[in-house]
């Protein structure tokens, strides 16, 4: 059987590129390589208990009635209606700078403009010129790199303030070291300090079930386990793939959501140019588990904490193999409405150097070591913010770039993809399109909407 | 069909893309994605939903004619007129 559309990658923004041609489209087929859907965002079991590999929060928060929020934008594209879904909003986050500052930031745009006025009363004004600008700013006109820290230094002109605001920014969502394109600051900027952060009640793994169920009754098709080997062209058009076993699979036009230069590696005969030395970067996180009721000074109502110490932050490649100096501490239950469980979690993220991590793979053990090492470090690290847990841990796991690349093929094991994106996903066939990650809406919600909005512009005309 | 069952079935359209959609004092010569706020993806909708439901192949160049609720009338009523 020929299929009209092919869709590479059963991330979410692939699940959501197959959900709305499905709406329209019989026979759309969705293959995944993994055992699970979910891309980045999926799950495991240990010890009977489903764990989530990369949630801490979901941007883009909007109430049910703001109809051109992302999020309200997005449900009717893929004709979800947002009643069946229960979001439960973050407590409050912050930015810390250790021993210089600290911005509260919410749901409540209010709050951080608040926090804004009383800490950099000096910088207020410039503060409002900078929210204009960005509430008049159109980030999905086509444009050129424009850097975000020249733009805050010359807008904001308080060197600590702009680099207190770019580091969850960064830290959710930029694939490129130490500055930001604007559009793409614009679109964070406004996901997490406008919209804000929110989660949904149940799991991923509830999310992605509701998704896949709901392409399913559209008509479309999922193959798991079902890896492609190559994309067969003929006069520089895409006309089907072959898998990893050998069969192949004819149809009119691909999507592949997993990435630029991973997509180019499967067209034979295409010399993927290194036409950047931009480095990719690499994570690592570890997710500890403790008892809910151990007696704990942690603190009750932040959801995210995003920190750094130093008055510069510095996101980039580390020398070592993690810099501790900076990351994120988030807590996934303390979410507004989620009822408190018997264990608690705290996940903490740092920026980590693939390549010596790739390199220690090759002696199992001392990975392994060096694993167990990194999360003792990284829980120090957080104590002197948080307060002691590190006692109470019955349950903790590291994952590595080793281990996104493993599971994810991304190259490097760079959660956010290549630091060039290709924001109208033309990579140079008639019929060949790439969403996701290195199309550059990052986020569930942003990846989702990169699905959605490549298959409108791209695919759904034609069909 | 006639003009008012051309119209009646873009309104049900758009009704399924948003179930909220308020049609009254709807001006049948302003545009629809202004008066209803439609943005451009909710209105590939109503051409996607022509397709599947008329078996009607809209080309990109065309959709300026899907503006109004009249000019949808004046498009379509050749198109649609055994159906």
């Amino acid at each position: 059987m020929r299929h009209p559309l092919l869709v590479i990658g059963g991330g979410l923004s692939g699940l959501a590129a197959a959900i709305r041609a499905a709406r329209f489209i019989p026979e759309i087929l969705l293959v995944e390589k993994h055992s699970r859907l979910g891309g980045l965002n999926s799950y495991f079991y240990r010890n009977n208990t489903l764990y989530e590999t990369g949630l801490h929060a979901i941007t883009n928060y909007a109430d049910p009635g703001d109809r051109q929020a992302p999020i309200n934008r997005l449900l009717r594209q893929l004709k979800l209606q947002r009643k069946d879904f229960t979001f439960c909003q973050q407590m409050q986050s912050e930015v810390v700078f250790r021993h210089l500052e600290s911005l509260t930031f919410s749901n409540d745009v209010g709050v951080f403009n608040t926090e804004v006025r009383n800490k950099f009363p000096r910088a207020a004004v410039r503060f409002q010129k900078m929210l204009d600008f960005i509430k008049h700013f159109d980030p999905f006109l086509p444009s050129p790199f424009r850097s975000t820290r020249c733009f805050l230094a010359e807008i904001l002109q308080a060197p600590l303030l702009a680099e207190m605001i770019l580091c969850p920014l960064m830290f959710y969502g930029s694939s490129r070291e130490n500055d930001i394109d604007l559009s793409q600051f614009v679109i964070m900027f406004r996901a997490i300090f406008l919209e804000g952060m929110f989660r949904p009640l149940g799991s991923i793994k509830d999310l992605i079930d509701l998704l896949t169920c709901h392409y399913l009754e559209l008509g479309g098709h999922v193959r798991k386990n079902c890896g492609v080997k190559k994309i067969l062209t003929r006069k520089n058009s895409a006309i089907g793939v072959e898998l990893d076993d050998g069969e192949i699979l004819e149809c009119d036009y691909i999507l592949s959501t997993i990435g630029h230069e991973e997509t180019l590696r499967l067209i034979s005969g295409t010399r993927v140019s290194n036409s950047t030395n931009l480095t990719r970067l690499g994570f690592v996180e570890t997710m500890y588990q403790l008892p809910q009721q151990s007696p704990t000074t942690l603190p009750k109502n932040k959801t995210i904490i995003f920190f750094n110490d130093g008055e510069k932050f510095l996101y980039e490649n580390p020398l070592d193999f993690v810099d501790f100096r900076s990351g994120v501490i988030c807590f996934p239950g303390s979410f507004q409405g989620i009822p408190q469980k018997s264990m608690m979690e705290i996940r903490s993220t740092h920026l980590a150097n693939y390549g010596k991590w790739k390199h220690l793979s090759t002696t199992p053990d001392q990975y392994s070591d060096k694993k167990q090492d990194t999360a003792r470090h990284s829980a120090q690290m957080l104590e002197n913010m948080i307060g002691s847990f590190a006692t109470n841990i019955v349950y903790e796991n590291t994952f590595t770039p080793v281990t996104i690349e493993r599971y994810t093929v991304k190259i490097n094991g760079a959660i956010y993809g290549s630091p060039e994106k290709i924001k109208d996903g033309n990579i140079g066939y008639p019929n060949l399109f790439l969403a996701g990650t290195d199309q550059g809406f990052l986020g569930i919600i942003g990846s989702m909407l990169s699905g959605v909005s490549i298959v409108n512009q791209h695919i759904l005309p034609k069909l | 069909m006639t003009s008012e069952d051309i119209k009646n079935l873009i309104l049900e359209i758009i009704k399924d893309i948003d179930d909220e959609a308020d049609f009254e004092g709807l001006d049948h010569d302003k545009a629809l994605r202004d008066q209803l706020e439609l943005d451009s993806m909710d209105f590939l909708d109503i051409v996607m939903e022509l397709r599947k439901r008329h078996k009607l192949q809209i080309p990109e160049e065309d959709y300026p004619h899907l503006a109004t609720l009249n000019s949808c009338v004046n498009y379509l009523q050749p198109l649609l007129k055994d159906a």
